[in-house]
Protein backbone atom coordinates (compact mmCIF):
# COMPACT_ATOMS: atom_id res chain seq x y z
CA UNK A 1 0.00 0.00 0.00
CA UNK A 2 3.07 2.51 1.07
CA UNK A 3 4.36 1.60 -2.62
CA UNK A 4 1.15 3.90 -4.38
CA UNK A 5 1.51 6.84 -2.96
CA UNK A 6 5.26 7.05 -2.87
CA UNK A 7 4.92 6.52 -7.15
CA UNK A 8 2.76 9.07 -6.93
CA UNK A 9 4.41 11.35 -5.55
CA UNK A 10 7.30 10.48 -7.80
CA UNK A 11 5.51 11.11 -10.96
CA UNK A 12 3.90 14.47 -9.49
CA UNK A 13 7.76 15.67 -8.96
CA UNK A 14 8.54 14.98 -12.54
CA UNK A 15 5.25 16.47 -14.17
CA UNK A 16 6.19 19.49 -11.50
CA UNK A 17 10.33 19.58 -12.86
CA UNK A 18 8.18 19.40 -16.08
CA UNK A 19 6.42 22.40 -15.57
CA UNK A 20 8.90 24.62 -14.27
CA UNK A 21 10.95 24.16 -17.01
CA UNK A 22 7.81 25.15 -19.27
CA UNK A 23 8.25 27.77 -16.95
CA UNK A 24 11.26 29.26 -17.34
CA UNK A 25 11.31 28.86 -21.16
CA UNK A 26 7.98 31.09 -21.20
CA UNK A 27 9.61 33.32 -18.48
CA UNK A 28 12.16 33.93 -21.32
CA UNK A 29 9.60 34.47 -24.09
CA UNK A 30 8.08 37.30 -21.81
CA UNK A 31 10.23 39.71 -21.48
CA UNK A 32 10.05 40.52 -24.72
CA UNK A 33 6.56 40.77 -25.20
CA UNK A 34 5.06 43.57 -22.22
CA UNK A 35 5.21 42.73 -18.53
CA UNK A 36 1.42 41.59 -17.44
CA UNK A 37 0.09 39.71 -14.51
CA UNK A 38 -2.06 38.18 -17.19
CA UNK A 39 -2.29 34.64 -17.35
CA UNK A 40 0.22 33.81 -14.78
CA UNK A 41 -1.69 31.73 -11.84
CA UNK A 42 -1.35 33.10 -8.49
CA UNK A 43 -1.08 31.82 -5.51
CA UNK A 44 -2.13 32.15 -1.23
CA UNK A 45 -0.52 30.28 1.37
CA UNK A 46 -3.74 28.86 1.79
CA UNK A 47 -3.26 27.16 -1.11
CA UNK A 48 -6.10 28.74 -3.00
CA UNK A 49 -5.20 30.10 -7.30
CA UNK A 50 -6.64 33.26 -9.06
CA UNK A 51 -5.68 34.17 -12.25
CA UNK A 52 -6.36 37.13 -13.73
CA UNK A 53 -7.57 38.27 -17.60
CA UNK A 54 -8.24 41.92 -17.57
CA UNK A 55 -9.96 42.59 -14.94
CA UNK A 56 -11.73 38.72 -14.49
CA UNK A 57 -10.06 36.63 -12.41
CA UNK A 58 -10.36 32.65 -12.16
CA UNK A 59 -10.13 31.08 -8.98
CA UNK A 60 -9.88 27.67 -7.91
CA UNK A 61 -7.74 25.61 -5.31
CA UNK A 62 -4.15 24.50 -6.18
CA UNK A 63 -2.66 20.44 -6.83
CA UNK A 64 -1.70 20.67 -3.31
CA UNK A 65 -4.81 21.45 -1.46
CA UNK A 66 -7.18 18.85 -3.86
CA UNK A 67 -4.61 16.04 -2.98
CA UNK A 68 -4.95 16.86 0.77
CA UNK A 69 -8.79 17.44 0.85
CA UNK A 70 -8.90 13.66 -1.06
CA UNK A 71 -11.75 13.09 -3.45
CA UNK A 72 -14.35 15.86 -3.53
CA UNK A 73 -18.12 14.76 -3.24
CA UNK A 74 -20.05 18.25 -2.70
CA UNK A 75 -19.08 21.74 -3.95
CA UNK A 76 -21.26 24.44 -2.85
CA UNK A 77 -20.21 27.76 -4.82
CA UNK A 78 -20.77 31.22 -4.42
CA UNK A 79 -23.72 32.53 -5.81
CA UNK A 80 -23.31 34.80 -9.11
CA UNK A 81 -23.72 38.90 -7.90
CA UNK A 82 -22.00 37.91 -4.43
CA UNK A 83 -19.66 40.75 -3.62
CA UNK A 84 -16.58 38.90 -1.35
CA UNK A 85 -13.97 40.41 0.32
CA UNK A 86 -10.45 38.96 -0.16
CA UNK A 87 -9.88 36.08 2.45
CA UNK A 88 -13.89 35.73 3.08
CA UNK A 89 -15.76 32.16 3.15
CA UNK A 90 -17.73 32.01 0.19
CA UNK A 91 -18.81 28.34 -0.19
CA UNK A 92 -17.66 24.74 1.19
CA UNK A 93 -15.77 21.87 -0.85
CA UNK A 94 -16.82 18.03 1.08
CA UNK A 95 -14.46 15.36 0.67
CA UNK A 96 -14.57 11.85 2.01
CA UNK A 97 -12.12 13.56 4.67
CA UNK A 98 -13.68 16.82 6.04
CA UNK A 99 -15.83 20.12 4.55
CA UNK A 100 -13.35 22.80 3.76
CA UNK A 101 -14.43 26.09 3.47
CA UNK A 102 -13.70 28.33 0.45
CA UNK A 103 -11.83 31.34 0.23
CA UNK A 104 -11.45 33.83 -1.82
CA UNK A 105 -7.95 35.02 -2.81
CA UNK A 106 -8.65 38.47 -3.80
CA UNK A 107 -11.95 40.68 -3.53
CA UNK A 108 -14.64 41.13 -6.08
CA UNK A 109 -18.02 40.43 -7.29
CA UNK A 110 -19.00 37.13 -8.77
CA UNK A 111 -19.78 36.82 -12.21
CA UNK A 112 -19.47 33.27 -12.99
CA UNK A 113 -19.37 29.90 -11.12
CA UNK A 114 -18.45 26.56 -12.65
CA UNK A 115 -21.59 24.26 -13.07
CA UNK A 116 -19.88 21.86 -14.35
CA UNK A 117 -17.57 21.59 -10.66
CA UNK A 118 -21.30 21.85 -9.15
CA UNK A 119 -22.58 18.64 -11.17
CA UNK A 120 -19.28 16.31 -11.04
CA UNK A 121 -17.06 17.61 -8.02
CA UNK A 122 -14.29 15.09 -8.73
CA UNK A 123 -13.58 17.60 -11.30
CA UNK A 124 -11.61 19.63 -8.70
CA UNK A 125 -9.45 16.42 -8.26
CA UNK A 126 -8.58 15.22 -12.02
CA UNK A 127 -8.65 19.14 -13.45
CA UNK A 128 -7.79 21.42 -10.66
CA UNK A 129 -5.91 24.26 -12.77
CA UNK A 130 -8.23 23.70 -15.81
CA UNK A 131 -11.80 22.25 -15.59
CA UNK A 132 -11.99 22.47 -11.85
CA UNK A 133 -11.80 26.27 -11.78
CA UNK A 134 -14.66 27.25 -9.06
CA UNK A 135 -15.78 30.50 -9.73
CA UNK A 136 -14.92 33.87 -11.90
CA UNK A 137 -14.75 37.52 -10.61
CA UNK A 138 -14.54 41.11 -10.93
CA UNK A 139 -12.09 42.10 -9.47
CA UNK A 140 -12.15 45.45 -7.14
CA UNK A 141 -8.91 46.07 -5.93
CA UNK A 142 -6.06 44.74 -8.07
CA UNK A 143 -3.45 45.49 -5.55
CA UNK A 144 -3.91 42.19 -3.64
CA UNK A 145 -2.59 40.22 -6.63
CA UNK A 146 0.62 41.91 -5.23
CA UNK A 147 0.33 40.21 -1.71
CA UNK A 148 0.41 36.92 -3.66
CA UNK A 149 3.01 33.94 -5.16
CA UNK A 150 3.76 33.58 -8.44
CA UNK A 151 4.29 29.64 -9.42
CA UNK A 152 8.02 29.10 -8.34
CA UNK A 153 7.68 31.14 -5.36
CA UNK A 154 4.75 29.25 -4.60
CA UNK A 155 6.47 25.96 -4.56
CA UNK A 156 9.08 27.00 -2.33
CA UNK A 157 6.86 28.45 0.22
CA UNK A 158 5.31 24.16 0.03
CA UNK A 159 8.91 22.66 0.08
CA UNK A 160 9.17 24.92 3.66
CA UNK A 161 5.70 23.41 4.72
CA UNK A 162 6.93 19.83 3.89
CA UNK A 163 9.80 20.90 6.39
CA UNK A 164 7.71 21.39 9.48
CA UNK B 1 -16.01 13.33 38.56
CA UNK B 2 -13.88 15.04 41.58
CA UNK B 3 -10.81 14.27 40.05
CA UNK B 4 -11.86 15.60 36.34
CA UNK B 5 -12.66 19.14 38.44
CA UNK B 6 -9.20 19.39 39.91
CA UNK B 7 -7.42 22.10 37.93
CA UNK B 8 -10.94 23.38 37.43
CA UNK B 9 -10.28 27.31 36.63
CA UNK B 10 -13.30 29.57 34.99
CA UNK B 11 -12.28 30.12 31.70
CA UNK B 12 -11.96 33.92 31.71
CA UNK B 13 -8.49 33.41 33.03
CA UNK B 14 -7.28 31.92 30.06
CA UNK B 15 -8.14 34.47 27.35
CA UNK B 16 -6.37 37.07 28.21
CA UNK B 17 -3.05 34.82 28.37
CA UNK B 18 -4.16 33.19 24.75
CA UNK B 19 -4.36 36.82 22.72
CA UNK B 20 -0.72 37.85 24.48
CA UNK B 21 0.27 34.29 22.99
CA UNK B 22 -1.59 35.36 19.75
CA UNK B 23 0.76 38.07 18.72
CA UNK B 24 4.15 36.59 19.42
CA UNK B 25 4.50 35.17 15.77
CA UNK B 26 7.12 32.70 16.46
CA UNK B 27 6.42 30.06 13.77
CA UNK B 28 8.90 27.57 14.89
CA UNK B 29 6.67 25.72 17.58
CA UNK B 30 8.34 23.59 19.89
CA UNK B 31 5.91 20.89 20.70
CA UNK B 32 6.43 21.41 24.57
CA UNK B 33 4.93 24.47 23.83
CA UNK B 34 1.85 23.86 23.24
CA UNK B 35 -0.92 23.34 25.56
CA UNK B 36 -3.73 21.37 25.58
CA UNK B 37 -7.53 21.62 27.45
CA UNK B 38 -10.07 19.59 28.26
CA UNK B 39 -13.93 21.13 27.89
CA UNK B 40 -17.11 19.43 29.39
CA UNK B 41 -19.81 21.02 28.15
CA UNK B 42 -22.41 20.99 30.72
CA UNK B 43 -25.46 21.47 28.52
CA UNK B 44 -27.52 18.66 26.82
CA UNK B 45 -28.96 20.68 24.05
CA UNK B 46 -27.73 19.30 20.93
CA UNK B 47 -28.03 22.91 19.26
CA UNK B 48 -26.35 24.83 21.81
CA UNK B 49 -22.89 22.34 22.06
CA UNK B 50 -23.28 23.06 18.03
CA UNK B 51 -23.21 26.30 18.78
CA UNK B 52 -20.46 26.39 21.01
CA UNK B 53 -18.47 24.39 18.75
CA UNK B 54 -19.06 27.13 16.21
CA UNK B 55 -18.08 29.42 18.80
CA UNK B 56 -14.46 28.19 19.33
CA UNK B 57 -14.24 27.15 16.00
CA UNK B 58 -14.61 31.42 14.94
CA UNK B 59 -13.05 33.10 17.87
CA UNK B 60 -10.38 30.31 19.53
CA UNK B 61 -6.50 30.22 18.72
CA UNK B 62 -5.57 27.16 18.34
CA UNK B 63 -1.63 27.53 17.57
CA UNK B 64 -0.36 27.13 20.94
CA UNK B 65 -3.60 25.01 22.76
CA UNK B 66 -5.17 22.12 21.31
CA UNK B 67 -8.72 21.70 22.78
CA UNK B 68 -10.98 18.84 23.31
CA UNK B 69 -14.51 19.87 23.55
CA UNK B 70 -16.68 16.97 25.41
CA UNK B 71 -20.95 17.18 24.92
CA UNK B 72 -23.33 14.48 25.96
CA UNK B 73 -26.26 15.09 24.12
CA UNK B 74 -30.29 14.41 24.91
CA UNK B 75 -31.33 12.28 21.99
CA UNK B 76 -31.20 13.68 18.28
CA UNK B 77 -30.24 13.24 14.67
CA UNK B 78 -27.56 15.22 13.76
CA UNK B 79 -26.59 15.05 9.93
CA UNK B 80 -23.86 16.39 7.99
CA UNK B 81 -23.56 19.70 6.49
CA UNK B 82 -24.70 18.73 2.96
CA UNK B 83 -26.99 16.55 3.29
CA UNK B 84 -31.18 15.78 2.68
CA UNK B 85 -32.99 15.20 6.12
CA UNK B 86 -36.12 13.66 4.17
CA UNK B 87 -34.10 10.86 2.88
CA UNK B 88 -31.31 10.23 4.93
CA UNK B 89 -33.10 10.45 8.22
CA UNK B 90 -36.73 8.72 9.35
CA UNK B 91 -37.52 12.45 10.15
CA UNK B 92 -40.61 12.76 7.69
CA UNK B 93 -44.13 13.97 9.32
CA UNK B 94 -45.45 10.56 9.51
CA UNK B 95 -43.09 9.50 11.93
CA UNK B 96 -43.43 11.25 14.71
CA UNK B 97 -39.66 11.18 15.98
CA UNK B 98 -40.20 14.94 17.17
CA UNK B 99 -43.22 14.09 19.49
CA UNK B 100 -40.52 11.81 21.29
CA UNK B 101 -38.95 13.88 22.16
CA UNK B 102 -35.79 13.63 19.22
CA UNK B 103 -34.31 16.67 17.49
CA UNK B 104 -33.27 16.77 13.98
CA UNK B 105 -29.88 18.96 13.72
CA UNK B 106 -27.65 19.61 11.00
CA UNK B 107 -24.37 20.91 12.01
CA UNK B 108 -21.25 22.49 10.19
CA UNK B 109 -18.79 19.27 9.55
CA UNK B 110 -19.00 17.14 6.77
CA UNK B 111 -19.96 13.58 6.62
CA UNK B 112 -23.23 11.04 7.25
CA UNK B 113 -26.55 11.31 9.70
CA UNK B 114 -25.46 10.35 13.49
CA UNK B 115 -27.63 9.32 16.62
CA UNK B 116 -26.89 10.97 19.66
CA UNK B 117 -28.30 10.42 23.41
CA UNK B 118 -27.34 10.23 26.90
CA UNK B 119 -25.75 6.87 26.17
CA UNK B 120 -23.71 8.71 23.45
CA UNK B 121 -19.87 10.53 23.76
CA UNK B 122 -19.51 13.14 21.37
CA UNK B 123 -16.03 14.69 20.82
CA UNK B 124 -14.74 17.86 18.92
CA UNK B 125 -10.80 17.68 18.69
CA UNK B 126 -9.83 21.41 17.64
CA UNK B 127 -6.40 22.39 16.10
CA UNK B 128 -4.83 24.61 13.80
CA UNK B 129 -5.88 23.56 9.92
CA UNK B 130 -2.13 22.43 9.49
CA UNK B 131 -2.15 20.05 12.60
CA UNK B 132 -5.66 18.56 11.73
CA UNK B 133 -4.68 14.86 12.39
CA UNK B 134 -7.78 12.30 12.35
CA UNK B 135 -5.38 9.09 13.12
CA UNK B 136 -4.07 10.88 16.25
CA UNK B 137 -8.13 11.70 17.47
CA UNK B 138 -8.53 8.32 17.07
CA UNK B 139 -5.88 6.63 18.62
CA UNK B 140 -6.52 8.69 21.81
CA UNK B 141 -10.22 7.53 21.99
CA UNK B 142 -8.38 3.72 21.50
CA UNK B 143 -5.40 4.15 24.03
CA UNK B 144 -7.70 5.78 26.17
CA UNK B 145 -10.48 2.98 26.72
CA UNK B 146 -7.41 0.19 26.85
CA UNK B 147 -5.77 1.66 29.33
CA UNK B 148 -8.85 2.15 31.51
CA UNK B 149 -10.87 -0.54 30.69
CA UNK B 150 -8.74 -2.72 28.71
CA UNK B 151 -10.89 -2.76 26.10
CA UNK B 152 -9.07 -3.34 22.45
CA UNK B 153 -10.60 -1.15 19.51
CA UNK B 154 -8.83 -0.79 16.38
CA UNK B 155 -9.23 1.33 13.44
CA UNK B 156 -10.44 0.18 10.36
CA UNK B 157 -9.22 1.22 6.77
CA UNK B 158 -12.49 3.27 6.60
CA UNK B 159 -10.60 5.26 9.74
CA UNK B 160 -13.69 3.99 11.64
CA UNK B 161 -13.14 2.81 15.31
CA UNK B 162 -14.15 -0.65 15.72
CA UNK B 163 -14.76 -3.52 18.52
CA UNK B 164 -13.70 -7.17 17.58
CA UNK B 165 -12.34 -5.99 14.34
CA UNK B 166 -15.46 -5.52 12.28
CA UNK B 167 -18.59 -3.96 14.70
CA UNK B 168 -18.07 0.21 14.41
CA UNK B 169 -19.06 2.18 17.51
CA UNK B 170 -18.28 5.59 16.24
CA UNK B 171 -19.41 7.68 13.86
CA UNK B 172 -16.85 10.95 12.69
CA UNK B 173 -17.32 14.34 10.77
CA UNK B 174 -14.18 16.87 9.94
CA UNK B 175 -14.51 20.32 9.40
CA UNK B 176 -11.37 22.54 8.01
CA UNK B 177 -11.65 26.16 8.08
CA UNK B 178 -9.01 28.75 7.46
CA UNK B 179 -6.63 28.46 10.26
CA UNK B 180 -9.17 26.73 12.41
CA UNK B 181 -10.18 22.83 12.02
CA UNK B 182 -11.90 20.32 13.98
CA UNK B 183 -12.67 16.33 14.12
CA UNK B 184 -16.10 15.25 15.26
CA UNK B 185 -16.02 11.89 17.03
CA UNK B 186 -19.01 10.30 18.56
CA UNK B 187 -18.58 6.72 20.39
CA UNK B 188 -21.79 4.62 21.39
CA UNK B 189 -20.96 3.38 24.53
CA UNK B 190 -24.77 2.84 25.97
CA UNK B 191 -26.57 4.05 23.38
CA UNK B 192 -30.31 2.88 22.73
CA UNK B 193 -29.42 0.91 19.35
CA UNK B 194 -32.91 0.67 18.18
CA UNK B 195 -33.93 3.64 18.10
CA UNK B 196 -30.59 4.98 16.98
CA UNK B 197 -31.41 2.53 13.85
CA UNK B 198 -35.31 3.68 13.51
CA UNK B 199 -33.91 7.55 13.70
CA UNK B 200 -31.39 6.72 10.99
CA UNK B 201 -33.63 4.63 8.39
CA UNK B 202 -32.75 5.80 5.09
CA UNK B 203 -36.08 6.98 3.28
CA UNK B 204 -36.88 4.45 0.47
CA UNK B 205 -37.72 7.08 -2.63
CA UNK B 206 -36.50 8.08 -5.99
CA UNK B 207 -34.47 10.96 -5.28
CA UNK B 208 -32.70 13.18 -7.76
CA UNK B 209 -29.55 15.07 -5.40
CA UNK B 210 -26.58 16.66 -5.18
CA UNK B 211 -26.55 15.76 -1.84
CA UNK B 212 -24.25 13.41 0.03
CA UNK B 213 -25.73 9.98 0.39
CA UNK B 214 -23.68 8.04 2.68
CA UNK B 215 -24.76 4.46 4.20
CA UNK B 216 -25.88 4.10 7.62
CA UNK B 217 -24.59 0.54 8.82
CA UNK B 218 -26.49 -0.96 11.25
CA UNK B 219 -24.16 -3.65 12.65
CA UNK B 220 -23.05 -1.05 15.45
CA UNK B 221 -22.47 -2.00 18.90
CA UNK B 222 -22.01 -0.24 22.30
CA UNK B 223 -18.91 -0.05 24.24
CA UNK B 224 -20.82 -1.61 27.18
CA UNK B 225 -21.61 -4.51 25.26
CA UNK B 226 -17.67 -5.34 25.85
CA UNK B 227 -16.80 -3.92 29.06
CA UNK B 228 -20.24 -3.71 31.29
CA UNK B 229 -18.65 -1.23 33.91
CA UNK B 230 -17.83 1.40 31.64
CA UNK B 231 -20.07 4.62 31.59
CA UNK B 232 -20.27 8.29 29.40
CA UNK B 233 -18.50 9.92 32.52
CA UNK B 234 -16.02 7.17 33.15
CA UNK B 235 -15.24 7.44 29.40
CA UNK B 236 -14.94 11.83 29.45
CA UNK B 237 -12.55 11.10 32.13
CA UNK B 238 -10.71 8.22 30.56
CA UNK B 239 -10.62 10.46 27.14
CA UNK B 240 -9.82 13.37 28.77
CA UNK B 241 -6.76 11.96 30.25
CA UNK B 242 -5.16 10.67 27.97
CA UNK B 243 -5.25 13.75 25.88
CA UNK B 244 -3.58 15.65 28.16
CA UNK B 245 -0.94 13.00 29.03
CA UNK B 246 -0.69 11.90 25.11
CA UNK B 247 2.08 14.87 23.23
CA UNK B 248 0.33 17.27 21.10
CA UNK B 249 1.96 16.34 17.40
CA UNK B 250 3.15 13.17 17.67
CA UNK B 251 1.20 10.42 19.32
CA UNK B 252 3.83 9.83 22.08
CA UNK B 253 2.89 9.34 25.89
CA UNK B 254 4.37 11.52 28.31
CA UNK B 255 2.60 9.84 31.60
CA UNK B 256 1.20 12.00 34.56
CA UNK B 257 3.80 14.12 34.15
CA UNK B 258 2.81 15.74 30.97
CA UNK B 259 -1.02 15.99 32.07
CA UNK B 260 -0.23 17.82 35.06
CA UNK B 261 1.92 20.48 33.13
CA UNK B 262 -1.42 21.13 30.60
CA UNK B 263 -4.39 23.28 31.34
CA UNK B 264 -6.29 20.51 32.25
CA UNK B 265 -10.33 19.84 32.47
CA UNK B 266 -12.78 23.02 32.74
CA UNK B 267 -16.79 22.13 32.99
CA UNK B 268 -17.84 24.78 30.43
CA UNK B 269 -21.35 26.56 31.26
CA UNK B 270 -22.86 27.13 27.30
CA UNK B 271 -24.13 30.88 27.81
CA UNK B 272 -24.12 34.03 26.07
CA UNK B 273 -22.40 35.56 29.10
CA UNK B 274 -19.04 33.07 28.72
CA UNK B 275 -19.75 33.22 25.02
CA UNK B 276 -20.82 36.97 23.58
CA UNK B 277 -22.99 35.79 20.86
CA UNK B 278 -23.90 32.15 21.54
CA UNK B 279 -27.66 32.28 21.59
CA UNK B 280 -27.71 34.17 18.32
CA UNK B 281 -25.36 30.43 16.48
CA UNK B 282 -27.73 28.75 18.80
CA UNK B 283 -31.23 30.06 17.12
CA UNK B 284 -29.74 29.31 13.79
CA UNK B 285 -28.86 26.10 14.33
CA UNK B 286 -32.51 25.41 15.95
CA UNK B 287 -34.10 27.04 13.25
CA UNK B 288 -35.74 25.31 10.32
CA UNK B 289 -34.13 27.34 7.37
CA UNK B 290 -30.82 25.68 8.76
CA UNK B 291 -31.52 22.25 9.32
CA UNK B 292 -34.37 21.32 6.57
CA UNK B 293 -33.66 24.57 4.34
CA UNK B 294 -30.07 24.46 3.51
CA UNK B 295 -30.64 20.66 1.99
CA UNK B 296 -28.76 21.39 -1.65
CA UNK B 297 -31.50 21.08 -4.41
CA UNK B 298 -33.06 17.83 -5.06
CA UNK B 299 -35.97 16.41 -6.90
CA UNK B 300 -38.89 13.62 -5.81
CA UNK B 301 -40.07 11.68 -8.46
CA UNK B 302 -42.81 9.01 -8.67
CA UNK B 303 -45.34 7.56 -10.56
CA UNK B 304 -49.25 6.22 -10.19
CA UNK B 305 -51.21 3.77 -12.62
CA UNK B 306 -54.48 5.99 -13.16
CA UNK B 307 -57.78 4.16 -12.43
CA UNK B 308 -59.79 2.79 -15.72
CA UNK B 309 -62.68 4.42 -14.77
CA UNK B 310 -60.98 8.18 -14.92
CA UNK B 311 -60.07 7.79 -18.32
CA UNK B 312 -62.10 9.23 -20.54
CA UNK B 313 -61.88 6.88 -24.50
CA UNK B 314 -59.71 4.13 -22.61
CA UNK B 315 -57.59 2.22 -24.78
CA UNK B 316 -57.43 -0.48 -22.46
CA UNK B 317 -53.35 0.04 -22.16
CA UNK B 318 -52.30 1.04 -18.46
CA UNK B 319 -51.84 5.04 -17.77
CA UNK B 320 -49.74 6.35 -15.34
CA UNK B 321 -49.18 9.36 -13.59
CA UNK B 322 -45.87 10.92 -13.02
CA UNK B 323 -45.57 13.81 -10.59
CA UNK B 324 -41.96 15.55 -10.10
CA UNK B 325 -41.36 18.00 -7.20
CA UNK B 326 -38.65 19.99 -6.99
CA UNK B 327 -37.40 21.76 -4.16
CA UNK B 328 -34.94 24.33 -3.18
CA UNK B 329 -33.66 25.74 0.05
CA UNK B 330 -36.51 23.62 1.52
CA UNK B 331 -39.40 25.21 -0.71
CA UNK B 332 -41.34 23.85 -3.11
CA UNK B 333 -39.71 25.52 -6.29
CA UNK B 334 -41.75 23.32 -9.19
CA UNK B 335 -44.15 20.11 -9.28
CA UNK B 336 -44.88 18.92 -12.84
CA UNK B 337 -47.24 16.70 -13.58
CA UNK B 338 -47.71 14.33 -16.82
CA UNK B 339 -51.00 13.03 -17.62
CA UNK B 340 -51.81 9.93 -19.44
CA UNK B 341 -53.86 10.94 -22.89
CA UNK B 342 -57.46 9.56 -21.81
CA UNK B 343 -57.07 11.53 -18.77
CA UNK B 344 -56.14 14.78 -20.21
CA UNK B 345 -59.36 15.59 -22.67
CA UNK B 346 -61.43 16.40 -19.74
CA UNK B 347 -59.03 19.18 -18.50
CA UNK B 348 -59.18 19.87 -15.35
CA UNK B 349 -59.04 23.63 -13.28
CA UNK B 350 -58.30 22.10 -9.93
CA UNK B 351 -54.98 20.36 -9.97
CA UNK B 352 -53.38 23.60 -11.15
CA UNK B 353 -54.64 24.92 -8.51
CA UNK B 354 -53.00 22.78 -6.07
CA UNK B 355 -49.71 22.95 -8.34
CA UNK B 356 -49.81 26.84 -8.38
CA UNK B 357 -50.81 27.25 -4.60
CA UNK B 358 -48.03 24.84 -3.45
CA UNK B 359 -44.72 26.51 -4.81
CA UNK B 360 -42.67 28.37 -2.45
CA UNK B 361 -44.42 26.70 0.19
CA UNK B 362 -42.41 24.49 2.61
CA UNK B 363 -41.67 20.63 1.62
CA UNK B 364 -44.19 19.15 4.54
CA UNK B 365 -47.02 17.15 4.22
CA UNK B 366 -48.54 20.05 6.76
CA UNK B 367 -48.42 22.91 3.93
CA UNK B 368 -50.01 20.33 1.80
CA UNK B 369 -52.75 19.50 4.20
CA UNK B 370 -53.61 22.86 4.90
CA UNK B 371 -53.99 23.50 1.33
CA UNK B 372 -55.91 20.69 0.91
CA UNK B 373 -58.63 21.02 3.53
CA UNK B 374 -59.61 24.73 2.04
CA UNK B 375 -59.36 23.14 -1.76
CA UNK B 376 -61.75 20.03 -0.65
CA UNK B 377 -64.83 21.33 -1.84
CA UNK B 378 -63.88 22.87 -5.41
CA UNK B 379 -62.52 19.34 -6.49
CA UNK B 380 -64.06 16.65 -8.78
CA UNK B 381 -62.84 12.72 -8.94
CA UNK B 382 -60.21 12.94 -11.04
CA UNK B 383 -58.80 16.27 -9.21
CA UNK B 384 -58.76 14.46 -5.97
CA UNK B 385 -57.03 11.60 -7.67
CA UNK B 386 -54.39 13.88 -8.48
CA UNK B 387 -54.16 15.79 -5.59
CA UNK B 388 -54.00 12.39 -3.62
CA UNK B 389 -51.06 11.56 -5.32
CA UNK B 390 -49.30 15.13 -4.75
CA UNK B 391 -49.71 14.27 -1.74
CA UNK B 392 -48.51 10.71 -1.34
CA UNK B 393 -45.34 12.59 -3.35
CA UNK B 394 -45.44 15.06 -0.51
CA UNK B 395 -45.32 12.25 2.32
CA UNK B 396 -41.87 11.72 1.89
CA UNK B 397 -41.84 14.84 3.90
Amino acid sequence: MVVVPRAFSSLSRRFLQNCQILNKKSGLRSVHTTLRLCTERLFTEKHEWVQVDGKIGTVGISHYAQEALGDVVYAQLPEVGTEIQQKDECGALESVKAASEIYSPVSGKVVEKNVAVEESPSLINTSCYEKGWLFKLELSNESELQELMNETKYKEYLKTQEDH
Amino acid sequence: MALVQRPCTRLGFLFPRLNLRAFSKTESLKEDDIKKSVFISQSNDIYTNLALEEWLFKNFNFKQHHLLLLCQNNPSVVIGKHQNPWSETNFSDANNLERKGVKLARRSSGGGASYHDKGSLSMSFFSPRERHNSRYNMEIVARSVFREFGCEISVNPEEELVLRHNKPISSKAAKLGRDNSYYNLSLMIRTNKVNRNMALQKQDFALNTKARVLPTTSKVMNLCEETPEISVAAAMKAIGWEFLRTKALTIKDGGMELAFKQKGFHLINPTDKWFPGLNEIRNTYASWEWCFGQTPQFKIVRSFTVPVDLLHGNSGSSATLNITISVENGLISDITVFVPYGFKSFGFTGEAKVIHNLKGKRFSLQAFEELESSLDCLLDEKDKFVTECVKQVMSCA
